[in-house]
């Protein structure tokens, strides 16, 4: 059974990785912790599933939704957190966490309590190797996160943005002394980890319920993959939610099947108390 | 007498609840070198970062060629080029010298390779811990990698913040040598300075500043000597 359980753990995991990753990129180039991302992973979806209602095929919707959302979260920096960033750390997550309720607040006003699904624009199936039953949502899932993680790899190692971004990420104000501009990328960070949050949702949303309240189930476990694998580290976002994916499965089958829910509140509780600093831990990041 | 490179005039700036500027008047002309000299306090780093864009003024002018600069944001300041050295050195801790220096010329266009290697030329030791991370280089090194970093945008005024601060006696030396080899090609600087015999050695124009206002000028070449100028700092 153990095969089968790491198999489904993996496949979820990766969807947290994905998320965690997001919301990473948010905190290494600004150190807010946007408690609004899962809302924005939310609105992604619901994106998605506007643009299809528009007819258009699933390979223009997407990009199109995860446009949108680098948008949102472009001026969501831009005009709500930049005026107020010098300021305390409280006054940025609970504007965060303003602008995430009032996305849901919107989607609430627009499709109520509705229970939409996203639709797969693959078909639904399974496959078996020996005893392990894999999904093809759980190949497309790992497939999509698998090709996004190389991309964002690619960009950070091997390109001048890239580059550009790291600095940023050691030092601002040596990032603004080699002329970057650093007001810019953050707006573009916050932009990126809107759009890549949305993809999470949009995979999300085409294997469970798509409600408006998924933000707070895709927050929690992206908090807890960034605790597990430490603040602040880009791989321990995605060893993070790869081991949260497992534990999730394993304890759930093992201990009881509460523990698919539970799990992520429990890691994130007992890495805090025990290791706060999570796997890969950096030195704590505190903007100043 | 050559057009002034940089002119500001009724410069004031501050922090929350404090003052520092109090209308600083500052030229500098091409080629030359500008110390800004003065006890802890007295707004010679805040003068600095006003001009580089990391202070916003309260009030006053920069001119900078036929630009007005006073407000404009550090990485528009920066293409104008003027690249500050800041006391901190501010490098990315985690990036080799070599990605350190390449990031200097990020905003450039076109090939950097020869200007790396001319940067790298003027610091040997620098040469041969390219690939070392500047985390662990000593202070000395770490200031040299700092000032070829502002070197690879090649500035048209480069300021300097304190760049023998903290450093040993033979590593100040150093540091001397290197700010004396800059003025010889004929780099403009402003260099806010605690080592005096430093500043006059290489100053064309010395500036003291006392409470926020200049409290005096000198021109180290037209006899002023180290102990009228402690005397104007401290006294």
């Amino acid at each position: 059974m153990l095969p089968q359980l790491l198999v489904s753990g993996v496949a979820n995991g990766m969807l947290y990785a994905l998320i965690a990753l997001s919301m990473t990129l948010v905190y290494r180039a600004t150190t807010v912790l946007n408690f609004g991302h899962g809302d924005m992973a939310m609105a992604g979806a619901y994106a998605g599933l506007v643009f299809l209602g528009f007819g258009l095929p699933f390979v223009v919707a997407v990009p199109l939704a995860l446009l949108l959302l680098f948008v949102l979260g472009f001026l969501v920096q831009r005009f709500l957190l930049r005026r107020i960033m010098q300021g305390p750390h409280l006054a940025l997550a609970t504007m965060a966490l303003a602008v995430g309720y009032a996305l849901r607040g919107v989607a609430r006003l627009r499709w109520g309590n509705q229970v939409l699904n996203l639709p797969r624009p693959y078909p639904a199936g399974a496959f078996s190797i020996g005893s392990v039953v894999i999904t093809t949502d759980a190949v497309v899932m790992c497939g999509s996160v698998l090709v996004l993680l190389g991309v964002l790899l690619l960009l950070f190692r091997a390109s001048p943005l890239g580059r550009t971004i790291r600095a940023v990420f050691q030092t601002e104000r040596g990032a603004a002394l080699v002329g970057i501009n650093v007001p810019l990328l953050h707006g573009m960070m916050w932009g990126a980890g809107a759009a890549l949050g949305a993809a999470g949702g949009i995979l999300l949303a085409m294997v469970v319920p798509l409600t408006p309240d998924m933000g707070e189930w895709v927050l929690v476990r992206g908090f807890a993959a960034m605790t597990l694998g430490g603040f602040g580290s880009l791989p321990g976002a995605v060893v993070g939610g790869v081991l949260l994916g497992v534990a999730e499965e394993v304890l759930g089958f093992y201990l009881n099947t509460v523990f698919i829910n539970i799990t992520a509140y429990v890691v994130t509780i007992l890495v805090l108390m025990v290791r706060p600093r999570g796997l890969f831990g950096r030195r704590a990041l505190i903007r100043v | 007498m050559a057009e002034a490179m940089l002119r500001a005039s009724g410069l004031t700036a501050g922090y929350p609840g404090r003052r520092v500027l109090f209308g600083v008047d500052l030229e500098v002309r091409t080629g030359e070198v500008v110390a800004l000299l003065g006890a802890n306090g007295s707004g010679k780093s805040t003068l600095l970062n006003v001009l580089s864009g990391f202070v916003r003024p309260t009030g006053g002018s920069i001119r900078f060629g036929r630009a007005e600069l006073a407000g404009a944001p550090p990485h528009r300041i920066f293409r104008h080029g003027i690249v500050q050295v800041s006391q901190a050195r501010d490098l990315f801790p985690e990036m080799t010298t070599e990605e350190n220096l390449r990031l200097g010329a990020i905003v450039r266009k076109g090939p950097i390779e020869r200007l790396e290697a001319k940067v790298l030329a003027r610091f040997p030791s620098l040469a041969e811990k390219r690939r070392h991370p500047v985390a662990l280089l000593s202070g000395g090194e770490q200031q040299m990698v700092a000032i070829g970093r502002a070197l690879m945008a090649r500035p048209r005024l480069l300021l300097l913040d304190e760049p023998s601060g903290g450093l040993a006696p033979r590593l100040v030396r150093a540091i001397a040598a290197i700010i004396g080899a800059l003025k010889a090609e004929g780099v403009t600087m402003v260099i806010v300075e605690q080592n005096i015999t430093l500043a006059l050695a290489v100053a064309d124009h010395v500036l003291v500043l006392r409470d926020g206002r200049v409290a005096e000028r000198h021109e180290p070449g037209n006899g002023a000597d180290a102990e009228k100028i402690v005397r104007a700092i401290y006294l």
